[in-house]
């Protein structure tokens, strides 16, 4: 799949959001089996026109001048999000770093955990 | 078709709720539906855009009601039957009657073929009619077949961010026009272009929309 698979990086000025409103499709090869939220209706009916609504749904709460992008995956190309580094996280490893990294906030519903939140 | 399956911008479906700790499936026979659906693609007996298809043209009232799984397992029935890997007869008694449809033969050494997604990339010397930053509109249509453009981007003005590549084109293969393959490109549409003026104003999305799909906006 490797060919059709983009990521999408989130900035201070963009967070992005990945949903199939047509059915279910998502980067399996990379993020494993969807979990059922983002196969169901509420979901994939409410993504594009309501994604902070959503969102809100996770606890999650983007400022309020913040570009929200949606991609709706509507081919056979999938996407991934690469969440922003967070801070207080300089000097770490990849380990340490994936550490943060949540499925959610891949598929742009969540946000990474702080670092101070960290196992590692 | 314009079913219950093509969800983007829909009232009335209640708030999202994840489940912490999620199992990967509910139950023991989902993981069987997704080890039947895995296995049959094997056969090349019909592709996902037909699985696609098959769940589409369920009643909206079943597509609505049943589980995820559940819905695939209709498809796939659905599709098994059409293909003649079946008969009624047989789901009636839910067991085979007769021998089987032959089809090739699967061991353990194809099984990650088997699970791998096939591409769907297909090389063309034809060039793409559009490029990044275009101004396009995608068609005001409403197929009563298999299409991949939602209704709630048809007949709006967005702006081409990418091209992808040329695919598989899944409106050609389900009326009868083999895999017809098409430009495809990310085309990015103001939240505002497709839900009016009271639509938050930060909000941007994009479809992967086949060139077929759209027209040059000036």
């Amino acid at each position: 799949m490797g060919e059709h698979l983009i990521a999408v990086e989130n900035t201070p000025a963009r967070h992005n959001m990945v949903v199939c409103t047509l059915c279910s499709c998502y980067p399996w090869d990379v993020l494993g089996l969807p979990p059922v939220w983002y196969k169901s209706a509420p979901y994939r009916s409410r993504a594009v026109m309501d994604p902070r609504g959503v969102l809100g749904d996770f606890g999650v709460t983007l400022p309020a001048d913040t570009e929200v992008r949606v991609w709706d995956s509507t081919a056979e190309t999938r996407f991934v999000v690469l969440p922003m580094r967070p801070a207080g996280t300089d000097g770490w490893d990849e380990e340490r770093l994936a550490s943060l990294v949540t499925r959610d906030c891949m598929i742009g519903t969540g946000l990474p955990k702080q670092a101070g939140t960290s196992a590692s | 078709m314009n079913g219950v399956h093509d969800m983007g911008g829909m009232h009335g479906f209640g708030p999202v709720e994840p489940e912490p700790n999620e199992p990967p499936f509910h139950e023991a026979w989902e993981g069987r539906v997704l080890a039947l659906q895995r296995a049959i693609r094997y056969t090349r007996t019909f592709n996902i855009d037909m699985s696609r298809d098959a769940q589409e043209r369920l009643p909206a009232r079943v597509y609505l009601s049943v589980s995820y799984y559940h819905r695939w397992a209709l498809g796939l029935e659905r599709n098994a039957l059409e293909h003649g890997l079946i008969g009624a007869d047989e789901v009636a008694a839910g067991h085979a009657l007769r021998p089987g449809k032959p089809i090739p033969r699967m061991t353990k050494d194809d099984l990650e073929g088997a699970f791998s997604r096939g591409s769907f990339f297909r090389p063309t010397d034809a060039q793409p009619r559009f490029k990044p930053g275009d101004r396009v509109r995608t068609r005001n249509v409403n197929p009563s077949t298999h299409t991949r453009l939602p209704r709630y981007a048809r007949g709006r003005a967005g702006v081409v961010e990418a091209i992808r590549g040329c695919h598989v084109y899944p409106d050609s293969v389900m009326t009868g026009g083999g895999e017809n393959p098409q430009w495809l490109y990310t085309v990015v549409f103001d939240g505002r272009e497709l839900w009016g003026e009271g639509a938050d104003a930060t909000l941007r999305v994009s479809i992967e929309a086949f060139e077929p799909y759209l027209v040059a906006q000036g």
